[in-house]
């Protein structure tokens, strides 16, 4: 923030009820999602509303099968263009360097200890949607008087 | 607050001049979004046209009630013979081509009167909160390829600006072309009948562009004008409505150099109205809890690093050695010795000693 006049804590009391990522239904208990790509979690919380904090991780799929890792760099609020480091994790990584690479990039140096875990979860689950999707095996002809059928078609 | 913050400001190709400015000082103006909705609100009805429905509407007919006796409601009935309309009801709101419940009257209360120092505590609040780029994403502005926010570009640069492509480049060139794309492409058919009223399309809002009509002439507006959703506006005449359209605080501003120059004036220049001052200083509650002022007069937590859990598992004694030597020290000896299988005395009683009976016996 460039002004002292301004927080994340006021940010997030003014934009709370009303944001541009906010999605709410009445649905399911009135659910309330974020569409923040700063939000690890899609969830509407303070937590881990990544456009109100300063420090904020946003984790989405890259090239190739690898991950997109962009975090926010803190004392650079009012310069957006800049103020963004992005880091790529290719693919041909194996998963675990991937996870220990990006829990290490969350949590070291004093950054965003409180979100190792979903960090990591998030990049699971990443890595996992790129994987192909196994074909579903055949289905079994059940009963004698299908088989027969099967064999005299 | 010793050095007032500054701002870069940028060429016509998006780069840093090497100029700068002082912020001026409204932008340290405290952000209310409840004055700023409530502003809104009302100055957001200050353009309305008087409507209503016919005077007449519903009562051009001759209807009178037949009175009770006719086994039909005393509602008025439309008189005469020859015709459906003949015998039915009239005039009532719950009838037939009846008149509305309560007709509209051009007198309603269309406009709202709004104190002038409430309105400029508005628009201060406005305009500082366009220097926060949270509430710009939250506004749902495209800003991830703006340099700096606020977005100050030297007047110099808007000599081309008098022509839609020269106004469409600047604005592509400093990384304002995102949010520019996005509200042409937002260009939507609106719901309902106001597409029969002059209301036939809704779009969002790009940016805005804040000129010094003085430095900067007015010749930049059609160059602007022609572009979806940008919108200008003179410095000595700021707008809400368009500072927090739908009083939503974080417009996207697009500042001439000579206008951001000129906000000082424009605000020393009101009589009578001050900018209002933040009641906290420091607005960071995690450096407020943290600051040693507050730590130093803190008492220490109380209890241990590790607290006990209040609601756990029951264990069972008899199986886990740990709980049960917790609840029974003596169990650790008990099991050593083995004392749980030594017999209570050696099977039989002892023998009495020899001559005990007779001894007993003798009289």
């Amino acid at each position: 923030m460039s002004t002292s006049n301004v927080s994340a804590d006021l940010v997030w009391e003014i934009t709370r009820k009303q944001n541009a990522f906010l999605v709410q239904r009445k649905t399911a208990g009135g659910t309330q999602f974020s569409r923040d790509p700063y939000n690890l979690v899609n969830l509407q919380s303070r937590k881990y509303a990544g456009f109100v904090n300063d420090k904020a991780i946003g984790i989405a799929p890259g090239e190739k099968g690898g991950v997109t890792v962009v975090s926010k760099k803190a004392g650079s609020a009012n310069k957006p263009a800049s103020g963004l480091i992005s880091t790529n994790y290719s693919g041909n990584k194996s998963a675990r360097k991937t996870y220990k690479a990006v829990a290490n990039a969350t949590a070291k140096n004093g950054y965003r200890a409180d979100l190792r875990q979903v960090a990591v979860a998030r990049v699971s689950a990443i890595r996992k949607s790129q994987r192909p999707v196994k074909a579903s095996p055949e289905r079994k002809l059940r009963g004698n008087a299908a088989k027969k059928a099967a064999e005299s078609s | 607050m010793a050095s007032r913050p500054t701002v870069t400001i940028l060429g016509a190709d998006g780069k840093a001049t090497g100029a700068t400015e002082v912020l001026p000082k409204v932008f340290s103006a405290p952000i209310r979004p409840d004055i700023v909705k409530h502003v809104h609100t009302g100055m957001a009805k200050n353009k309305r046209q008087p409507y209503s429905v016919s005077e007449k509407a519903g009562h051009q007919t001759s209807a009178e009630s037949w009175g009770t006796g006719r086994a039909v409601a005393r509602i008025p009935r439309v008189s005469g013979g020859g015709t459906h309309r003949a015998g039915q009801a009239a005039f009532g709101n719950m009838c037939r081509s009846g008149r509305m419940f309560a007709p509209t009257k051009i007198w309603r209360k269309w406009h709202v009167k709004i104190n002038q120092g409430q309105k400029r505590f508005a628009t201060a609040s406005a305009l500082a909160a366009s220097a926060v780029t949270p509430l710009l994403m939250a506004r749902g502005h495209q800003v991830s390829t703006v340099p700096e926010v606020p977005l100050v570009i030297d007047s110099a640069a808007f000599g081309g600006a008098t022509k839609t492509a020269g106004a469409l480049g600047l604005l592509t060139a400093v990384g304002a072309g995102a949010d520019v794309e996005k509200a042409k492409a937002s260009k939507k058919l609106r719901a309902g009948k106001g597409k029969m009223r002059g209301r036939r399309h809704r779009q969002r809002r790009g940016p805005l562009v804040v000129y010094s009509t003085e430095a900067d002439g007015k010749d930049l507006i059609q160059g602007f004008r022609n572009i979806p959703g940008v919108e200008t506006c003179p410095v000595d005449a700021l707008n809400l409505l368009q500072l927090a359209p739908g009083g939503h605080l974080g417009r996207f501003i697009v500042w001439t150099s000579s206008a951001i120059k000129e906000l000082d004036s424009v605000y020393d220049s009101k009589k009578g109205f001050f900018l209002p001052s933040a009641v906290v200083a420091q607005a960071d509650l995690t450096r407020l809890i943290n600051s040693s002022e507050i730590q130093s007069v803190l008492r220490a937590p109380k209890g241990e690093a590790k607290t006990k859990r209040g609601n756990v598992q029951k264990k069972n004694p008899l199986r886990n050695k740990q709980i049960m030597l917790r609840q029974n020290p003596y169990a650790a000896t008990y099991a050593k010795e083995n004392l749980g299988s030594v017999k209570a005395n050696n099977g039989k009683p002892t023998p009495l000693p020899a001559g005990f009976t007779e001894l007993l016996n003798e009289v």
